[in-house]
C-alpha cells in the first residue's frame, strides 16, 4: 500500500509549526511517530495536502521534574517513559503502561502526544479504501451515515488509547500551543468526546507537554485485549486509589478506555467508593455500578454487552488488588 | 517542486546512511523507508508483510532502536544510522544471532527471520541477560507464521548468559 502524496514540512521552531498547521488546518496532520497516521493515510481515510513532522524540533522530547512536578514533553516516546530512571521511581505505574501499548518498535516510534490524541476508532472506519468501497464512505470518512448507528451526524467511534486513562487518574494537565498563545488544561478536558473531532484543540493548537502532579496513593491499569502485546484494549481501565488515613478510600478515580468516544470516568462508581471500606459487598456494587455507567457502541467485534461484563470484572478484580494489605 | 497538468509532484534528494553506507538519491518525499530500501537500494531482506505496523516483517534498526519501516518516511531518517539484516554479517561472518537462528532450526520459510533478528539484537543490546518470559514479550510484535515461536526463543536465549 502506497502513500497517498502530500507536501511534506519540516518546520525547526513549535511556532512554525503552529502556523504550517493553522494555515491549512483542515488539509494539514502533524506527524510525530507516525505508527497511527500513516496507517489510516494508506487506508485512504485521511489524505492531508501537507504533513508537518514535529520531529524535526528540538527539546519537545524531555522528561524532567520540575519542583514537585513531573513534566513530559509530547515528542517523548514510549521507551522513553518506560526506561526514564525518573518515571521509574517516582510514577511507576506510567512506566509500566508504556510498555502495554504495543510492541518494542512501536514502544520506540510512538510518542506520548501521539498516543494521547490517536484518533479514534471503528471496525467500519480503520479498513482499507477497498474494503469500505462495499458501502458508502461512513459519516467520520466524510460521507453522510454513520454505519454502527444507522443516522447521520454523529460519529459514535470509540477511543482506546491506553495512557490517556492513567494519566487522567494522576490528575495529569496539559500544555498547549496555538495562534493565540500557550493554555493549560486539564488532560480530561483534551477530549470533546465527539468521535468525528475527538480532541478539542483549537485551530493550529499543538500538544506541547504533559504535567503531572506528585504522586499520592496508588494507581493500577488493567488492559484486556485478545492477544497480549500488541493490540489495543477491549476495554482496559486506570483505578487511582488513596485511602485516608485510616482503613477507608479516600479519594478514588475510575477511568476506562475503548467504552466511549474518549475517556470514559465513572463518577457513580467513584463515589460509591469514597468513603467506604474495601468489603466485598462495596466491590461487587461499585463494579456493578460501573458496567451501568459506560455506553460502549459496536465499533469493533466486541459486542457492548460483553465490554459491559469485562468491564466490571475488570474493575472487581482491579478493586480486589486494593484489598490485600501490602499491593503490589 | 514539478508540476505536471493539475498534480504537484514533490521531489527532494535525500541521504540515508544504510549499513554503514551513504546513498544519494532523488525520490518522491511520500515514500516510505521500506518501499526506498527494497526498491531504490535493492535491499530485499527487509520485508513488507503488513504494510500496517502489526507484523513487524518489515522491521530495521535505526541509531540501534528497532523500527517499522513500513510506517517510517525515507526523508523522515536522513542523517540516522539504519541498519538492515543485511548490514549484520561483518566482512562475510554471520552475526551471532544469525548462527544461533541457524543452528537451533528457528527458521523455515525465513520471512520473519530478518525482523526477529533485527528485534532480538535491538533488544539484547539494551538487555543483555533476560527472562525468557522477557524475550518473548520482546519479539511479541514479530509475527511468525512457520515456526510456533520456541525455536526463535531458544536461539535467542542461547546468546545470553543463561
Amino acid at each position: 500500500m502506497r502513500l497517498p502524496k502530500f507536501e511534506y514540512l519540516e518546520p525547526k521552531t513549535l511556532q512554525e509549526a503552529v502556523r504550517a498547521l493553522a494555515s491549512d488546518a483542515k488539509r494539514s496532520v502533524l506527524l510525530a511517530g507516525g505508527t497511527d497516521l500513516l496507517v489510516n493515510m494508506k487506508h485512504r481515510v485521511i489524505e492531508p495536502k501537507q504533513v508537518i513532522n514535529l520531529k524535526t524540533i528540538p527539546k519537545l522530547a524531555y522528561v524532567k521534574n520540575v519542583k514537585d512536578e513531573l513534566r513530559i514533553g509530547a515528542l517523548a516516546t514510549l521507551h522513553d517513559l518506560s526506561s526514564s530512571r525518573v518515571i521509574q521511581e517516582r510514577f511507576p505505574i506510567l512506566s509500566h503502561v508504556a510498555t502495554k501499548v504495543g510492541a518494542y518498535a512501536l514502544q520506540a516510534m510512538g510518542t506520548l502526544g501521539g498516543n494521547l490524541c490517536q484518533g479514534n476508532r471503528c471496525r467500519f472506519y480503520n479498513q482499507s479504501a477497498f474494503w469500505r468501497g462495499a458501502k458508502p464512505p461512513c459519516y467520520k470518512a466524510g460521507g453522510k451515515l454513520c454505519h454502527v448507528v444507522r443516522k447521520p451526524g454523529e460519529c459514535h467511534s470509540t477511543y482506546c488509547g491506553d495512557m490517556a486513562p492513567v494519566l487522567i487518574a494522576l490528575e495529569a494537565q496539559v500544555r498547549v500551543v496555538g495562534p493565540n498563545g500557550e493554555r493549560v488544561l486539564s488532560l480530561s478536558k483534551l477530549y470533546s468526546r465527539d468521535g468525528k473531532r475527538p480532541l478539542s484543540l483549537r485551530k493550529g493548537e499543538i500538544l506541547k507537554e504533559v504535567l503531572i502532579p506528585p504522586p499520592s496513593g496508588k494507581t493500577l491499569y488493567l488492559k484486556w485485549r485478545r492477544r497480549e502485546s500488541i493490540e489495543f484494549p477491549i476495554v482496559s481501565l486506570a483505578l487511582h486509589i488513596e485511602k485516608d488515613g485510616t482503613e477507608k478510600i479516600g479519594k478514588a478515580r475510575i477511568i476506562f478506555s475503548a467504552v466511549g468516544s474518549g475517556p470514559v470516568e465513572t463518577i457513580g462508581a467513584e463515589e460509591m467508593l469514597e468513603s467506604s471500606s474495601l468489603d466485598n459487598r462495596t466491590i461487587e456494587r461499585v463494579s456493578n455500578q460501573a458496567a451501568k455507567e459506560i455506553s460502549p457502541m459496536r465499533t469493533s467485534i466486541y459486542s457492548p454487552s460483553y465490554k459491559r461484563r469485562m468491564a466490571g470484572i475488570l474493575l472487581r478484580q482491579a478493586l480486589e488488588n486494593f484489598q490485600i494489605p501490602n499491593p503490589k | 517542486m514539478e508540476v505536471r497538468g493539475k498534480e504537484v509532484v514533490v521531489k527532494r534528494i535525500i541521504t540515508l546512511n544504510v549499513n554503514g553506507e551513504e546513498f544519494e538519491f532523488l525520490t518522491e518525499v511520500h515514500r516510505t523507508l521500506l518501499e526506498v530500501l527494497r526498491e531504490d537500494l535493492g535491499l530485499t531482506g527487509t520485508k513488507r508483510g503488513c504494510d500496517l505496523g502489526t507484523c513487524g516483517a518489515c522491521t530495521v534498526l535505526i541509531e540501534g532502536k528497532p523500527y517499522l519501516s513500513c510506517l517510517t518516511l525515507a526523508a523522515d531518517v536522513q542523517g540516522k544510522k539504519i541498519v538492515t539484516i543485511e548490514g549484520l554479517a561483518q566482512d562475510g561472518e554471520p552475526h551471532p544471532l544469525q548462527k544461533a537462528f541457524v543452528q537451533k532450526g528457528a527458521i523455515q520459510c525465513g520471512f520473519c527471520t530478518p525482523g526477529m533478528i533485527l528485534m532480538a539484537k535491538a533488544f539484547l543490546d539494551e538487555n543483555p541477560n533476560p527472562s525468557e518470559e522477557e524475550v518473548k514479550q520482546a519479539i511479541s510484535g514479530n509475527i511468525c507464521r512457520c515456526t510456533g515461536y520456541t525455536k526463535i526463543v531458544e536461539a535467542i536465549l542461547s546468546l545470553t548468559h543463561k
